[in-house]
């Protein structure tokens, strides 16, 4: 999949998953540094072992809540150079806001389900590897839905929707482009026009695209 | 009787009856009074009478304290009755002793026989019967000699006259001793009864609000044993197919490459069921209190909600699962019945207690009917004690109104 093997430390407490991600990602020619079962050996973890990314999830001991959550947004404040991909069992569209508030660039939120499409989800960890965003889609569903921004959304047509959704969820036009079977220069003309009838700044930087569409979408 | 004369007779009854010492009084006063005539009556100095007058007055005064001390009246009335009869009648030889004469006071003694009958123990007041009956005996035979004319007649009206006043006061007494009893009995019963319907309903509430308690625990034990166990598994199992898909594909076996596909496919939507399920049965953000829970179902909401919470005590798991189900139900109905541009859900603490309303600007006109949602709802509120109201005019808007204890 991708050219340049990533350093990642798993922090995920079932054995099952922590076992099966690690073999898979080693097979893809991953190096899995470290797999850990707890927010304190994440922190340790990464502290020792500086990796490119690391893959929490949301619940771990002890109480089980968003231990993993507050440990992302820790790392990436201690530790800019490493991202980190959270996956969750459910959707929690604020904490995938929260997350994306306070790091852009570098972090992901997913559906643990995601690591099904193994080159999909192989594909995400490499793009937060190298600096990116990873909305999972469910999540900017949720925000379509949910945003107060209905009047404004209707005025886009079905194509810009489905563009936008793949803005917030991290996507390059050239991916996006690709996803859509459309030309990249096509792509170009429907973001344009989607910022614009959303009243939101042009950007080029794929990150702060996803965040200013995150953000509107929000509030 | 007429009407009139019945109430003042209550009057009077209710009066004796809390004026109990004034009341007795009267009577002692009445007595000593009928007595007077009899003592003035009598060929005597100054000097005796005023003993007499002494003597009778005491006898009288003895049914003052007859409520308080039945037992120690009725003695002193008897003794003085005893003197009178060892001393105060004309014998044989010796003549009387002026003073201990009996006199119409000596009915102190048949109203104090008549009050231990009716506030004593039925020993003390048979005694007590016994104690008159003797006396009148005694009396009867020691005064015989004085009716010589037809002593049989005489003896006969005698003993029946004390006889029959005795043992009359006795029985009214003890009747009116009965009925107290039977009263009291009844009260006690009543009283029993009372304390224990109160401890049954007291244990009844703490077997119910474990029952709630363990089956919130129960149901958020539930989903986190799917959480950690089967859904991860099949996050694994579907992992590892689509690892197999993604290799048959570079080997291009079509056939199997199609089976491991639909494997592939089976698992990720199962994991989507599983999830919605593991949700439905605990939604794991409750965990971390009814706030952020809210505040994802706001956030997820169709419609826009405004949510304000002002709750500073986490209520117990139980309480917050049914708050946040019942929200979640609310804004449902809000979304598909309701028309509304808008839902606003309030959530604070009301004395011991949460209040939680859930308003739309919709077109109104929720109806709590029976099998409804709203009356499920309600229901399920029920459980614990709390209460739901629906203000819902047609044209709008809805408010509904939830209140809940702290605890089951």
């Amino acid at each position: 999949m991708t050219d340049t093997s990533l350093r990642i430390v798993i922090a995920e407490d079932a054995a099952i998953m922590r076992d099966g991600l690690t073999q898979t990602l080693t097979r893809r020619g991953h190096d899995v540094v470290a797999a850990v079962a707890d927010a304190e050996a994440l922190r340790r973890a990464v502290e020792e072992h500086q990796p490119d990314v690391a893959i929490v999830d949301v619940r771990m001991p002890p109480t089980h809540t968003d231990e993993g959550l507050r440990a992302a947004q820790a790392i990436r404040s201690d530790h800019p150079g490493v991202g980190v991909l959270v996956f969750s069992q459910y959707i929690e569209t604020q904490s995938a806001a929260e997350l994306l508030a306070a790091a852009p660039g570098g972090v992901g939120y997913l559906l643990k389900d995601r690591v099904a499409d193994v080159s999909d989800f192989i594909d995400a960890i490499t793009r937060v590897a190298r600096g990116g965003t990873v909305l999972d889609p469910e999540v900017v569903r949720q925000l379509l839905t949910a945003s107060r921004r209905g009047d404004t959304l209707a005025a886009l047509t079905p194509r810009e929707r489905e563009v936008l959704s793949l803005i917030a969820q991290g996507r390059s036009n050239a991916a996006i482009a690709g996803t859509l079977f459309i030309s990249p220069k096509v792509v170009e003309k429907h973001v344009a026009n989607i910022f614009d009838k959303l009243g939101l700044a042009p950007d080029d930087n794929d990150n702060r695209r996803v965040i200013a569409a995150v953000r509107y979408l929000e509030s | 009787m007429n009407t009139y004369a019945w109430m003042v007779l209550a009057k009077v009854k209710a009066w004796t009856r809390d004026h109990p010492w004034q009341a007795d009084g009267l009577l002692a006063v009445v007595l000593f009074g009928f007595s007077v005539p009899q003592v003035v009556a009598g060929q005597t100095g100054p000097a005796a009478r005023s003993v007499f007058l002494a003597v009778t007055f005491l006898v009288a005064a003895t049914v003052v304290p007859r409520r308080r001390y039945p037992v120690a009246a009725f003695t002193a009335a008897a003794v003085i009755g005893a003197a009178q009869i060892a001393f105060g009648v004309q014998t044989g030889g010796a003549g009387p002793v002026f003073a201990l004469q009996p006199t119409n006071a000596d009915l102190a003694i048949v109203v104090l026989l008549y009050t231990l009958a009716a506030y004593r123990p039925r020993p003390v007041s048979l005694a007590g019967l016994a104690v008159c009956l003797f006396g009148s005996v005694v009396a009867i035979a020691r005064w015989s000699p004085a009716h010589t004319a037809h002593p049989a007649g005489a003896l006969f009206g005698a003993a029946a006259g004390l006889g029959g006043v005795t043992l009359t006061a006795w029985v009214l007494g003890d009747s009116v001793a009965y009925r107290y009893r039977r009263a009291y009995y009844a009260s006690l019963e009543e009283r029993a009864a009372r304390l224990e319907a109160a401890e049954r309903a007291r244990v009844l509430q703490e077997q119910r609000a474990r029952a709630v308690d363990e089956s919130a625990a129960r149901l958020r034990r539930i989903e986190r044993d799917l959480h950690d166990g089967a859904q991860v598994r099949l996050a694994a199992l579907a992992m590892t197919l689509g690892e197999i898909k993604e290799n048959l594909e570079q080997a291009g076996d079509d056939r199997t490459l199609a089976l491991a596909g639909a494997a592939h496919q089976n698992a990720k939507d199962t994991l989507a069921e599983l999830r919605d399920l593991a949700r439905g049965i605990h939604p794991p953000v409750l965990d971390r209190g009814l706030g952020p829970a809210l505040g994802i179902l706001a956030g997820t909401s169709a419609i826009p909600v405004g949510l304000t919470v002002a709750v500073t005590e986490r209520p117990s798991p139980a309480i917050e699962a049914m708050a946040y189900f019942c929200a979640a139900e609310l804004l449902a109905n809000a979304t598909k019945h309701s028309g509304a541009g808008r839902v606003t859900i309030g959530l604070r603490e009301q004395d011991s207690g949460l209040v939680m309303s859930v308003a739309d600007d919709g077109s109104g006109g929720a109806r709590l009917v029976p099998g409804g949602g709203l009356a499920g709802l309600r229901e399920r509120v029920q459980t614990v004690d709390g209460r739901l109201e629906v203000d819902s005019p047609a044209g709008g808007p809805t408010t509904v109104t939830i209140e809940l204890p702290r605890h089951a």
